[in-house]
């Protein structure tokens, strides 16, 4: 007993000695203001390690027009887990004014925390298919940071080489090309199968997207109304796969992220899946690159089939308890209004934007972001789904590793399905 | 009057035992605490609400919970065939280094040497390794053992994870059995030459005897460094392909985290705890009987 | 017969010194390769990553000095491993000295407890340490960060310390309390200058995970200004893009420090390790 006393009083004593430093930069500025105005601090907590910089110099010109507000900025991003890192900053009580949200299943996940930005004047401005994931019954949560889209980048050069004049538009025509090339001794694909994002999110969304109705589809299978197992579309964008497979470079299980990109660039295959968040990259690598989007066909209905799955990848939003989120609104307004933050988007952030407001074209952003642009007013668009799956990242990743399987031989195209099938129930019943 | 001796040395006690104490109880027990009690609930790490659900989390992970069971498999191997890799080339090093030899010192220093990149980025290295140098020198050479998807296939990439693993620790361990192996009086030595004993037997018979302590230590950490592999699994593999390389670290970070399941990860993690816990001291107490009867 | 066997000897000690030269080789191979792609462009570096570079580069080293602030993450994590080893050290010399002399079951359940504990993942205690964390004022200062060391270190440099004070025999210490030393005068006067090896070492392996360390200043630091070297390295990572270039030359930057800590305390090292362990 007397033990435990004392131990207590030391326990006192050495947090009072010991862990009295609670401050931190954001009292620091207060105390030195000679007019005796309350400077206010915004906490910004990025996930994006591409724009961190960029962002820093934006705060710096928004602090300049609106002299006692400050903006912190902090980033988590590559080596960091963001969503990992923002829910212990959450536990901490170190609680972010605006932080990143993607739609859907993580909107559910953080709704408590998240202030209604319905009434703010730029969501009108928003594309309307970019309004949807962070909408929930009528009321929208976030503003969208910027568009993304994939689907097969190809090599001009490579195409025109192999003597291909008419780009594939159908299956058919896809594997025509794919075989022509073969043929010309070049690589069709290059597959970074080894990362479980560009098989779980990006490749399987395409036979989700594809479906008549794929909301109500994904509805369906999570009530247990409809399966996975059967469906016709899924089964015709499994042939796509094991398309991709068949005519890929060997050992794609462990061609990660940085070698398709590199492999590409360097013209050792003609055809990657991938995004036009590559584009800086690719350029770095081949400054002479001549290349463009495909989209990824799974039958041969010509016009269904063109079109680019273009989405949200993340979203800004404001901490609902937060004792400065009418600033935070006021910043997030300025940087989608002000001159000065469309040009930042634009210009330094190298965004598509999500907002009607904000132009942008080739000659800033590249190719790829060209042609996102182009199927996106052509209103050739399919949505993303996957942040509609149950389970959001755990679902995907894990059909992703069943893919993996299946790309190993480890298991059938049926067996595949019925993975997906109990991947699905399992999260469906939470 | 020995009564009063003995209370007047508590504040002793409270001075050299009480901040070790105090620091590990805030820092380590107390969350270890609080996350136990998280094991009992369906916190999914965000929400301000968890509910009480008594036992159903462990009920989950032993009924129904094959991947976590294949995760355990998976430890279990890479453990043994990890800390017995390790082991091996640490002592055999130490055999080898303990002789006279020109630039001993160098050759201890560049053994030890992978210790002092940490973490995470020693796996990005060694991913960099197995999927583009060993792919260039595939090409260049045409030996057909670079040319293997090293992480792309369940089995390879299983033996890359131990390779990395051997690589970083076996100077450590080395450097244990140095000195161990310093301590042993060369006098048994001799007299075991004269008296005819072969190099096998001598090992076997007087040398390892000797430092069984150094085994003792160097199993206790090798197997508790292999059972909480993360970092490398993370950053090398990401458990894959198709989970077959996923530790049971990594499937508790994941999830927490990834999952959205805090009150399930911290279950696992518990049992994973009991079940670390258990292995170690067993191992401690088996090593040890063999010091004894050494 | 006699020349033979020295023959065989001499054949036998070149053998040795080949199977020496070309393990070495096998472990420095990793180094050749974050060397090497250090001093490439990024092009280069990702289409030839196992030649050596065209031509020496220094730029990236430039670059990634200015961009992780170099001489401000090194103060950093200077800061932090001083004092975490300082405040380690004392704690737990003091607390394994005392352990090992107080005889009776109590001491060597508190020990396992101890030792038991570097069993646990830090993953499953994180989210519930940051609570505390937050709780004692221990979020975003170096102070709070030292203390977190204090905690999960204590474990690992008791026991390293436990089994080498087992080795000190008793009666140097008797001598002293004869002398007129108190508890406190004879651990520091006496038994703490002779625990001395052990301390290097423990200082040593201290100083690798603390330099290295990157998930617990990920949780506790947050903003530019108190970022360690990892946690600035880490910067070069983005969400789809790592900078290989950047990142490897930020890596060779940082693990310099730590190289040259080990290559000029490489004996003590050796000594440390032979006298602490071991006896365990």
């Amino acid at each position: 007993m007397k033990k435990t006393l004392l131990l207590l009083s030391m326990i006192i004593t050495l947090i009072i000695a010991g862990c009295g430093n609670g401050n931190n930069g954001a009292s620091e500025g207060a105390g030195g203001d000679a007019s005796g105005t309350k400077e206010v601090t915004l906490k910004v907590f990025n996930f994006k390690v591409e724009m961190a910089e960029q962002l820093d110099r934006l705060a710096k010109e928004y602090e300049a027009e609106n002299p006692g507000i400050k903006v912190v900025t902090e980033t988590c991003g590559g080596g960091c887990d963001y969503s990992a890192a923002l829910k212990t900053k959450f536990s901490a009580g170190d609680k972010p004014d605006i932080f990143f949200v993607a739609g859907h299943s993580d909107l559910d996940l953080w709704e408590e925390h998240l202030e209604d930005l319905t009434d703010q004047p730029w969501v009108g401005d928003i594309h309307d298919f970019a309004k949807v994931p962070m909408t929930k019954d009528g009321k929208v949560y976030g503003m969208p940071l910027n568009l993304e889209g994939w689907g097969f980048i190809y090599n001009k050069d490579l195409f025109a080489q192999a003597g291909i004049t008419e780009l594939p538009k159908t299956i058919s025509e896809l594997e025509a090309a794919a075989k022509q090339l073969q043929d010309a001794g070049i690589t069709p694909f290059i597959n970074g199968y080894a990362e479980w994002w560009i098989l779980g999110n990006h490749l399987m969304n395409i036979g989700f997207a594809q479906q008549d109705d794929p909301v109500a589809y994904i509805e369906a299978v999570k009530q247990g109304q409809e399966t996975i197992t059967g469906n016709q579309t899924l089964n015709e964008w499994a042939n796509l796969f094991e398309l991709t497979v068949q005519y890929g470079q060997p050992n794609s299980l462990q061609t990660d992220y940085n070698t398709q990109v590199t492999n590409f660039a360097n013209g050792k295959a003609a055809m990657m899946q991938q995004g036009n968040w590559t584009q800086i990259q690719l350029l770095d690598i081949n400054p002479d690159l001549q290349h463009g989007f495909l989209p990824m066909p799974i039958n041969d209905d010509a016009e269904k089939m063109d079109k680019l799955p273009i989405g949200v990848p993340n979203n800004w939003v404001v901490h609902k308890n937060s004792a400065v989120k009418e600033q935070a609104k006021t910043f997030l307004n300025w940087m989608v209004t002000s001159e000065v933050g469309k040009r930042y988007i634009v210009e330094e952030f190298k965004f598509i934007p999500a907002l009607k407001t904000i132009s942008a074209d080739e000659s800033q952003l590249g190719p790829l972001a060209a042609d996102i642009i182009a199927y996106s007013d052509a209103g050739k668009a399919i949505p993303w789904v996957w942040q509609r799956y149950p389970g959001y990242e755990a679902n995907t990743s894990q059909m992703a590793s069943t893919m993996q399987a299946f790309v190993g031989n480890q298991v059938s195209r049926e067996q595949m399905f019925e993975q997906f099938q109990k991947t699905w129930e399992e999260f469906a019943a939470q | 009057m020995a009564k009063a001796i003995k209370r007047s040395k508590w504040p002793e006690y409270l001075v050299f035992i009480g901040p070790a104490m105090f620091f590990f109880t805030l820092i380590v027990i107390i969350p270890f605490l609080m996350s136990m009690y998280y094991s009992l609930t369906d916190w999914n790490g965000v929400s301000s609400k968890a509910t009480f659900i008594g036992l159903d989390n462990f009920k989950k992970i032993f009924m129904d919970d094959d991947l976590f069971r294949k995760d355990f498999w998976f430890t279990i191997r890479f453990t043994v065939v990890s800390v017995l890799l390790t082991n091996l080339i640490g002592f055999g090093l130490a055999m080898l280094l303990t002789r006279k030899m020109k630039l001993r010192n160098v050759y201890r220093t560049v053994f030890f040497l992978p210790n002092v990149i940490g973490g995470l980025l020693l796996g990005f290295i060694w991913q960099f390794i197995f999927v583009k140098g060993f792919a260039t020198v595939g090409e260049l050479t045409g030996i057909g053992f670079f040319q293997l998807p090293w992480l792309g296939d369940a089995a390879t990439a299983f033996w890359g994870l131990v390779i990395v693993q051997c690589w970083q620790f076996a100077g450590y361990v080395m450097v244990i059995y140095i000195a161990a192996l310093i301590n042993v009086p060369k006098e048994l030595i001799e007299a075991a030459h004269i008296d005819g004993a072969s190099k096998w037997v001598m090992l076997k018979q007087i040398t390892v005897p000797l430092i069984m302590p150094a085994f003792t230590v160097c199993f206790f950490l090798s197997i508790s460094w292999c059972f909480k592999v993360f970092d490398l699994n993370l950053s090398l593999t990401k458990g894959g392909p198709f989970n077959s390389t996923e530790s049971v670290a990594l499937n508790i970070y994941y999830e927490a985290f990834r999952n959205n399941r805090y009150g399930l990860g911290t279950a696992k993690a518990f049992i994973f705890f009991v079940i670390v816990a258990l292995v170690t001291v067993l191992q401690v107490m088996y090593t040890k009987k063999k010091e004894v009867q050494a | 017969m006699v020349g033979r066997s020295e023959r065989f000897s001499f054949l036998g000690k070149a053998a040795v010194q080949m199977i020496v030269i070309g393990l070495a080789l096998l472990f420095l191979v990793p180094f050749y390769f974050v060397i090497v792609n250090s001093l490439k462009s990024y092009g280069d570096l990702l289409t030839n990553s196992a030649s050596l570079p065209a031509e020496l580069n220094f730029t990236n080293f430039s670059r990634a000095w200015e961009i992780m602030s170099y001489p401000r993450a090194f103060t950093n994590s200077l800061i932090i491993t001083i004092f975490s080893n300082i405040g380690l050290v004392i704690i737990s010399s003091m607390a394994a000295y005392k352990m090992v002399r107080t005889p009776g079951k109590a001491m060597n359940i508190l020990f396992i407890l101890f030792v038991s504990a570097m069993v646990i993942p830090f993953q499953s205690i994180m989210i519930t340490l940051v609570k505390v964390g937050s709780i004692a004022g221990l979020m975003n200062s170096h102070l709070g960060l030292i203390i977190c060391y204090f905690g999960f270190g204590v474990p690992l440099n008791l026991f390293l310390y436990h089994g080498f004070v087992k080795s000190i025999p008793k009666e140097i210490e008797e001598s002293a309390v004869v002398d007129g030393c108190n508890a406190y005068g004879v651990f520091w006067r006496i038994v703490f200058p002779l625990l001395k090896p052990m301390t290097v070492t423990v200082v040593l392996l201290n100083s690798l995970w603390l330099w290295n360390d990157f998930l617990l200043p990920s949780l506790i630091l947050s903003g530019k200004e108190l970022q360690t070297i990892p946690l600035a390295t880490y910067d070069f990572f983005g969400q789809y893009t790592k900078q290989w270039d950047l990142a490897l030359a930020a890596l060779v930057l940082g693990i310099l420090p730590i190289i040259l800590l080990f290559l000029s305390m490489q004996k003590h090292i050796v000594e440390g390790i032979t006298a602490g362990s071991v006896k365990g």
